[in-house]
């Protein structure tokens, strides 16, 4: 349901048409009187055309890309026009966000926009609702609607605390690794694809041969399994999950296949994005 | 596709912003000293620079500088602050600091209420049909402006999109504006502090009558009044004399209202045939109410003095429309004592010439008409001119004129014969007004524009069983003033000799100055459409108005009502129309479908939520058998239809 109100600006306005009838009544003046009329005709008519101005736009919001808590994120918007003509100077705004604001929209076109907010604590969150407004096309009235979105989005714990111990020779060694890996394939056999992992080393000539996907290990891929366990952190729950996050992220950048131990949950190590948002989500949704 | 609106305005609406300003500020150069406008000019230049740099007046005390300089200006050009000009002046002073200091979206917004201001500032000054279309011009242009802004974005967009919208609002304002024109409630009276012009530099009727106070007026060409006879057709011009004042005190050649007549005055009702002029007066700054002689009785807002003028209750700083009903064929026979003195008063002894002149007339004829005659015969005889210019004269005015240089106008004449008949003992004064005009054929119907050119000054003498009768004097001098009216005896050349017609004036026009004048007069038809329906719908039009359609008796409050009504009631019906405009094209084939899956589900299949169509026809086939060809059928026309070529 749109809602229309009138913004700040009615007031000067209402002063000036105030101004304009004071100058015809006291004067006699019909062209005051006119001006008076035209200046509170124009205003009222324009917001008849803000409230349409929201007619036929329809909002879908979609799942936000994980975020680590407190960093800067955005949601992801697209407007659809499904009306003929087109629509100016949207602003959608969700309850914790900036408003953003779309310029234009032409007749049957959609725009993306992104609400961008500062991600709040860890866990599952969800987005309700977002307002749609404008004031256009001129600024006396503002019609706000509110559309219902329900889109869950997850927040991770925010990656602090130290480096992971014994990371230091290990550290160099998968420096070297890692190097190694981009300069020349060492290639140690293949293992069966795991649904869900990383498709970036996917034997294909295998699997056009007729064979099921494989994946292609290389040297670097044997051995060197980090284990990121509950025990190895200190401190409160929260400053625990987030220095696990951290040895979580640090060992998916080195690229060793890592395993979570949390108590009530545990990861086989592996490595890959599936793997990755699988034990940040978990590391998430922690609950002691 | 999407922009991102900014915080900032637009360059582009700033510089709309920018001429619309400019434009609403022009009018102003006219009316106003030369250096407010020019300074609300400058300061918008200015600042648009300064806008497109990101500056703007930021100091205070630069500002609170700016104001006490402009408030000083203001004081040295106009000698006070209180007053119209003085407060516009100030008024604009203001502006010029708001613009230059202007930076969020807000007061851009006030910027364009104010360009609305400004708007309104022209229209205290003159209220015409082209002022009023440059007016709506204006405000279009600020509309845009607000339309512009909103639109938002910093580049450069194209100049129709916006100006469509603008139009497209402007024009379903319309309606809105009409219902507001008919229906809103007229006040009038009660205003404290009624803001009008002060009206300086505005030629128009003369206080006092004095040897070139009618020639200066004469000079303009600018209107004076526009009359329109409802009922009965124009009298030709030689017959137009409209009235105007009454100088009652009088000395040699200068003349003046006199104190006024003490007392009650009696009332006589005039007989003889009554003609309905509706006037609209241009604003003049007095409170003269012009009037066909002799004014049978009061008109609205103003009142009948002795000597049947009419005299407004306030001055006259705005056009008003009156109606007035006159009887030119009858007389004033009542001449009450006071009257009688009044009328009779010399300021100063006649010198010895004038008296032995009078003495003479006397003497020929021993009654009053006779020594009229004897006057007038007197001037025809003599060898008097009547010209614009007849130089000063000084001291013995009167004697040097009717003795010495015989040269002047209406003024000297009528001054002179008025004199000349109180030593004579004969009740007379001298009446100021116009005389003629020009009558303007034209589509909407024959009216008489009357300029200040044909201004005018006469005699009346009072004569025992006929009353006060009008006597011209220049109709013996120069008849052709009195024939031809005062546009062709100028154009011909003023100086005349007593006798010439001068009916050559307007026979020497070209062709041209036909066609101009035709078009010049085809304008000022439509201008006086427009300052007698429109401009001036007051209190009374809008009740005569109600009353033509049967609505007697309309009270202010219940108009108030009815506007309110009416106007949400034109909004409601507008937002309909919009939301037929607004609505997203309709899709019959998703429609059709949906009613045919409502169907289905009345009689047991439910189509579920992501089930495809030809898998739902499949099942509702087995679920009923019955109709299975008619299910398949409308299951594959709706595939065809939505996925097919």
């Amino acid at each position: 349901m749109t809602l229309l109100l009138p913004t700040r600006n009615v007031l000067g306005l209402g002063l000036l048409v105030v101004a304009l009838w004071y100058a015809g009544a006291s004067q006699s003046n019909g062209a005051a009187y006119l001006l008076c009329f035209l200046v509170t005709s124009v205003a009222l008519v324009s917001g008849l055309h803000t409230w349409a101005n929201l007619r036929g736009v329809t909002v879908s919001a979609e799942t936000p890309r994980p975020m680590y808590a407190g960093q800067a994120a955005a949601l992801p918007v697209e407007l659809m026009n499904g009306a003929r003509v087109g629509r100016h100077a949207l602003a959608l705004r969700w309850k914790g966000s900036a408003p953003a604001v779309v310029g234009e929209i032409g007749p049957g076109k959609a725009a993306r926009a992104e609400l961008r907010f500062t991600a709040p604590g860890r866990g599952e969150h969800t987005v309700h609702a977002v307002t749609l407004a404008s004031a256009y096309p001129l600024g006396f009235f503002r019609a706000r609607r509110r559309i219902g979105v329900a889109r869950d989005f997850i927040v991770y714990p925010r990656p602090e605390g130290r480096p992971h111990r014994g990371a230091g020779a290990s550290r160099a060694a998968a420096e070297l690794r890692s190097r190694a890996q981009v300069e020349g394939d060492d290639f140690a056999g293949t293992r069966a694809y795991v649904l869900g992992e990383s498709q970036r080393h996917i034997d294909w000539r295998a699997a056009a041969r007729g064979q099921p996907l494989l994946i292609k290990q290389f040297a670097a891929d044997a051995g060197e399994t980090v284990w990121v366990e509950w025990e190895q952190a200190s401190g409160e729950v929260e400053a625990r999950l987030s220095q696990l996050a951290l040895w979580v992220v640090e060992a998916e950048r080195t690229g060793a296949p890592y395993g979570l131990r949390l108590p009530g949950a545990e990861f086989a190590p592996a490595r890959g994005d599936a793997h990755f948002h699988r034990c940040m989500r978990t590391l998430a949704l922690y609950q002691p | 596709m999407s922009r991102i609106y900014s915080q900032t305005a637009p360059r582009q609406a700033l510089r709309w912003l920018a001429g619309a300003l400019l434009f609403a500020d022009a009018p102003l150069l006219g009316h106003l000293a030369l250096w407010p406008p020019l300074m609300f000019a400058a300061a918008v230049v200015v600042s648009l620079r300064m806008q497109t740099q990101g500056q703007r007046l930021r100091s205070l005390l630069w500002k609170l500088l700016g104001f006490a300089l402009g408030g000083a200006a203001v004081m040295a050009t106009y000698g006070t602050i209180a007053g119209l000009e003085p407060g516009l002046a100030l008024l604009l002073v203001l502006m010029s600091l708001k613009v230059l200091e202007a930076h969020t979206p807000r007061d851009f917004h006030v910027l364009v209420l104010l360009g609305f201001f400004l708007c309104l500032t022209a229209l205290f000054f003159n209220q015409g049909l082209l002022i009023c279309l440059y007016v709506g011009l204006v405000s279009a242009m600020l509309t845009a402006t607000l339309v512009r802004f909103h639109r938002g974005g910093d580049a450069r967009q194209p100049f129709w999109p916006a100006a469509r919208t603008t139009g497209m609002i402007m024009l379903q304002a319309l309606p809105l504006v009409v219902v507001f024109f008919v229906l809103f409630p007229r006040v009038y009276g009660g205003f404290r502090m009624p803001l009008a012009p002060a009206l300086t530099g505005l030629t128009g009727m003369p206080e006092r009558l004095a040897p070139g106070t009618i020639a200066s007026v004469v000079k303009s060409n600018e209107l004076a009044f526009r009359a329109n006879f409802p009922d009965t057709p124009v009298p030709p011009a030689s017959s137009l004399y409209w009235r105007a004042g009454v100088m009652w005190m009088g000395d040699g050649l200068s003349w003046s209202p006199g104190p006024g007549l003490p007392g009650t005055w009696p009332d006589e009702r005039l007989g003889g045939e009554l003609i309905r002029q509706e006037i609209v007066m241009q604003p003049h700054g007095g409170r003269w109410v012009f009037a066909l002689d002799w004014p049978a009785e009061a008109v609205e807002k103003a009142t009948l003095e002795p000597g049947r003028v009419l005299r407004s209750r306030s001055p006259v700083y705005a056009q008003r429309r009156y109606t007035v009903y006159s009887r030119p064929e009858s007389r004033e026979m009542l001449l009450s004592a006071p009257m009688r003195v009044m009328s009779l008063q010399l300021r100063s002894q006649p010198s010895e010439r004038v008296a032995a002149l009078v003495a003479s007339w006397r003497a020929a004829g021993a009654d009053d008409p006779a020594v009229v005659n004897a006057a007038l015969q007197f001037f025809r005889r003599e060898n008097f001119r009547y010209t614009l210019t007849p130089g000063t004269y000084g001291g013995d005015a009167l004697e040097s004129f009717l003795f010495e240089r015989r040269v002047g106008f209406c003024e000297h004449y009528a001054a002179a014969f008025a004199t000349l008949m109180r030593v004579a003992r004969i009740p007379a004064r001298v009446v100021i007004g116009y005389q003629g005009g020009e009558l303007n054929d034209a589509r909407f119907g024959p009216y008489v524009i009357v300029r200040q050119a044909d201004a005018h000054a006469w005699c009346e003498v009072w004569l025992q069983d006929r009353g006060w009768e009008r006597v011209d004097p220049t109709t013996v001098v120069a008849p052709g003033r009195i024939s031809f009216g005062a546009q062709s005896f100028l154009s011909s050349g003023a100086d005349s000799a007593a006798g010439t017609t001068g009916a050559e004036g307007s026979a020497g026009a070209t062709g041209l100055r036909e066609i101009l004048r035709e078009v010049q007069l085809a304008w000022d038809s439509v201008s006086y459409q427009w300052d007698l329906r429109v401009l001036n719908f007051d209190e009374e039009a809008q009740r005569t108005f109600f009353a033509s359609l049967g609505f007697e008796k309309v009270g202010q409050s219940a108009l108030l009502a009815w506007t309110v009504i009416a106007s949400v009631a034109l909004l409601a019906l507008l937002g309909l129309l919009l939301r037929r405009l607004a609505r997203a094209p309709r899709d019959r084939v998703q429609e059709a479908w949906l009613r045919f899956c409502r169907r289905l589900a009345r009689h047991g299949v439910r189509r579920g939520e992501a089930e495809g169509p030809l898998d739902f026809c499949a099942r509702a086939s087995a679920a009923l058998p019955e109709q299975a060809p008619a299910i398949r059928a409308e299951g594959e026309r709706y595939v065809a239809e939505r996925y097919g070529a």
